[in-house]
């Protein structure tokens, strides 16, 4: 073998072994450089379907952990919230607190207009769960075990809302529509990322993270949204308020009063305070400068209702509109004091209560 | 007198002088342009991606995973990998029958189908050591474009193992079609752009007759779904098993040696002066 072919088998042999190593060090234990896409947005949304209509993220640490969560912790929390979160703790194991490190959620409007039905959900919750325990308390509940494409999908039937007690005698009769019972499942995508949502929305989920395909993230509409939102913000919404309107079935005065408003995006810092801004991206200009008018008369109104309240106008006076050519955004800056504010606005609890 | 030299240390001797004329012969310039333009096609893929320019498909931009299958299905194993197999399987004896060198090979002191055995191992390693960087350097370029590496990588090493036992099997057969036939080349390509693509539409056991039937059994995955014609595939579809279809590969390969082998002991060739 000559001194050049050898170097070529050495060359090859090298990149073989490069790429290769790299890609099982990328399956074993990831790319430690970002949990965010290289287009934006966290990687979750990988996994999360191209038809979301909203899409939805929440760093869940950092908002646990922010000085506005203590101020408010201190200020107004109430024992129901305490025992709503030791619930969800004793149903499902995770404490929201500790173990939940971010949310991605997606949110689906596959309902017909006819039905009323908003659509179906699923979220990703990313942090450190304890699968078997999180299995058990579940089959406590009622729920079965499935195994789709080699995961566990834990399932059980939804909550049916309880019905007010009156409210037969009222509304007459009418055969109820056979249909199969809605049913949500949880499953264990990878070590420490937990899918829970109606239950084809998680076989989705399954579906792409073993296959990959089309996905909310390559969704270029989504993507270029939440790009701009994501940066720097620690929850935020993205969504098609379209899409929305058509599947919400408003009576028609109402649907025609709202403004047409495609995309929707909210976004927010948690820390201290709350800096928050909405946007709208209207149908077309006219719209656009239309929509600017009536919140900007909202916004004389709101100022002029707080004038004799100072504990409230320095929240009215942080609301900025703006935006140009079809984007609407009105901007919001709530600094800590106005909690503060609000806690002392608040009836005292009678002795013996607290 | 020393004793005749065993089939497998005579073909390792042919695989050593082989594999350097083949890696810098003319032939080398066409296998650089089967592995360079895939390289090419995906950094102008990816470049497109930078620029968002990606076509949109139902409201969705087209995921590097998905590319990748799309790249390597209908680059690489429907067309790349046969072309290779034709151009170099029925090519290994008759270079040396149309240089005018097989009598130099031929004298030497060496069971003669370990001159073909040789030069197999040399197509072999000439091939793979070309192709499998060329697929890990386009699965580097186009997965990350909206998938994951990591998550992905499965599929890298499903495929390489498949490029790898296709270059192997389709070279053995044509290696055997080189050895037996005069005019090789003509066969080889009817047989691999003729036959294998027609007989994989017609319902029945003809299939069972290519080396295509058993390749894409490996990775099935890989099949876009989309196409007219897959789902016509798809409608006729029978897949063995992976285990059934390497140990299918695996008796290909061996019978094309040995044929090919028992062709080179028994034929005459005949150098036209």
């Amino acid at each position: 073998m000559t001194v050049r072919t050898r170097y070529f088998v050495i060359v090859s042999l090298l990149v073989v072994g490069v790429g290769l190593g790299t890609g099982l060090m990328a399956y074993y234990v990831g790319f430690p450089t970002s949990a965010f896409l290289v287009t934006g947005g966290p990687e979750e949304l990988r996994y999360l379907p191209s038809t979301s209509t909203v899409v939805a993220y929440a760093d869940v640490r950092e908002v646990m952990a922010s000085e506005l969560r203590q101020r408010l912790r201190e200020s107004f929390a109430t024992s129901a919230q305490e025992n709503g979160q030791r619930e969800f703790q004793e149903l499902t194991g995770i404490n929201i607190e500790t173990d939940i490190d971010r949310v991605v959620a997606s949110l689906e409007t596959s309902g017909s207009p006819t039905t009323n039905r908003m659509g179906t959900g699923v979220v990703l919750a990313r942090g450190r769960f304890d699968e078997v325990k999180i299995e058990g308390l579940m089959r406590e509940h009622g729920a079965h075990v499935d195994v789709y494409k080699g995961k566990r999908l834990i399932t059980a039937e939804t909550p049916k809302p309880p019905t007010p007690p009156d409210s037969q005698s009222q509304i007459p009769a009418v055969p109820p529509i056979p249909q199969t019972p809605p049913t949500f499942s949880l499953t264990f995508v990878e070590t420490g990322l937990v899918a829970v949502g109606t239950t084809a929305l998680v076989q989705h989920v399954v579906d792409l993270h073993t296959g990959g395909g089309a996905s909310a993230a390559t969704n270029e509409g989504l993507m270029e949204r939440v790009k701009a939102v994501g940066t720097g913000n620690n929850v935020w919404a993205v969504g098609r308020f379209d899409v929305l309107r058509a599947q919400a079935n408003l009576p028609e005065a109402v649907a025609e009063r709202l403004p047409p408003i495609t995309w929707f995006a909210v976004s927010g810092r948690i820390n201290g305070g709350i800096e928050a801004l909405l946007s709208a991206e209207a149908r077309d200009e006219v719209s656009a400068n239309n929509l600017r008018d009536v919140v900007r008369g909202f916004l004389a109104l709101a100022k002029l209702q707080t004038s004799a309240k100072p504990e409230y106008q320095r929240f009215v006076d942080s609301l900025q509109l703006s935006g140009t050519g079809k984007t609407v955004a009105l901007s919001v800056d709530v600094p800590a004091q106005v909690f503060d504010a609000l806690r002392a606005a608040m009836p005292k609890p009678p002795p013996g209560k607290e | 007198m020393s004793a005749r030299p065993t089939l497998f240390s005579s073909a390792l001797r042919v695989f050593d002088f082989s594999l350097g004329q083949m890696l810098w012969s003319r032939r080398s310039v066409f296998l650089g342009l089967l592995v360079g333009a895939p390289i090419v096609l995906a950094v102008v893929v990816r470049i497109f991606a930078i620029a968002g320019w990606l076509p949109i498909v139902n409201g969705s931009q087209v995921g590097g995973p998905a590319l990748f299958g799309v790249l390597m299905w209908l680059l690489f194993v429907r067309f790349v990998v046969p072309v290779l197999g034709v151009f170099y399987g029925t090519s290994l004896m008759a270079d040396e029958v149309d240089d005018k060198t097989i009598t130099y090979l031929f004298t030497r002191p060496v069971p003669r189908a370990s001159v073909l055995l040789g030069k197999y191992l040399a197509y072999l390693a000439c091939v793979v050591l070309l192709l499998l960087p060329s697929i890990i350097i386009i699965f580097f370029l186009v997965v990350p474009i909206g998938g994951s590496i990591g998550q992905a990588f499965p599929q890298l090493a499903a495929d390489l193992g498949m490029v790898a036992v296709g270059v192997a099997a389709y070279g053995a057969v044509f290696a055997f079609v080189g050895a037996w036939l005069k005019r090789p080349l003509i066969v080889g390509l009817v047989f691999a752009f003729g036959w294998e693509q027609t007989v994989l539409l017609i319902p029945g056991y003809l299939k069972r007759l290519t080396v295509a039937y058993y390749l894409q059994a490996l990775v099935p995955h890989a099949m876009p779904q989309d196409s007219a014609l897959s789902m016509l595939l798809g409608m006729f579809q029978d897949l063995p098993s992976v285990w059934v279809s390497l140990v299918c590969l695996a008796a290909i390969i061996a019978a094309a040696l040995w044929l090919g082998g028992r062709a080179v002991e028994n034929r005459e060739y005949v150098l036209e002066q």
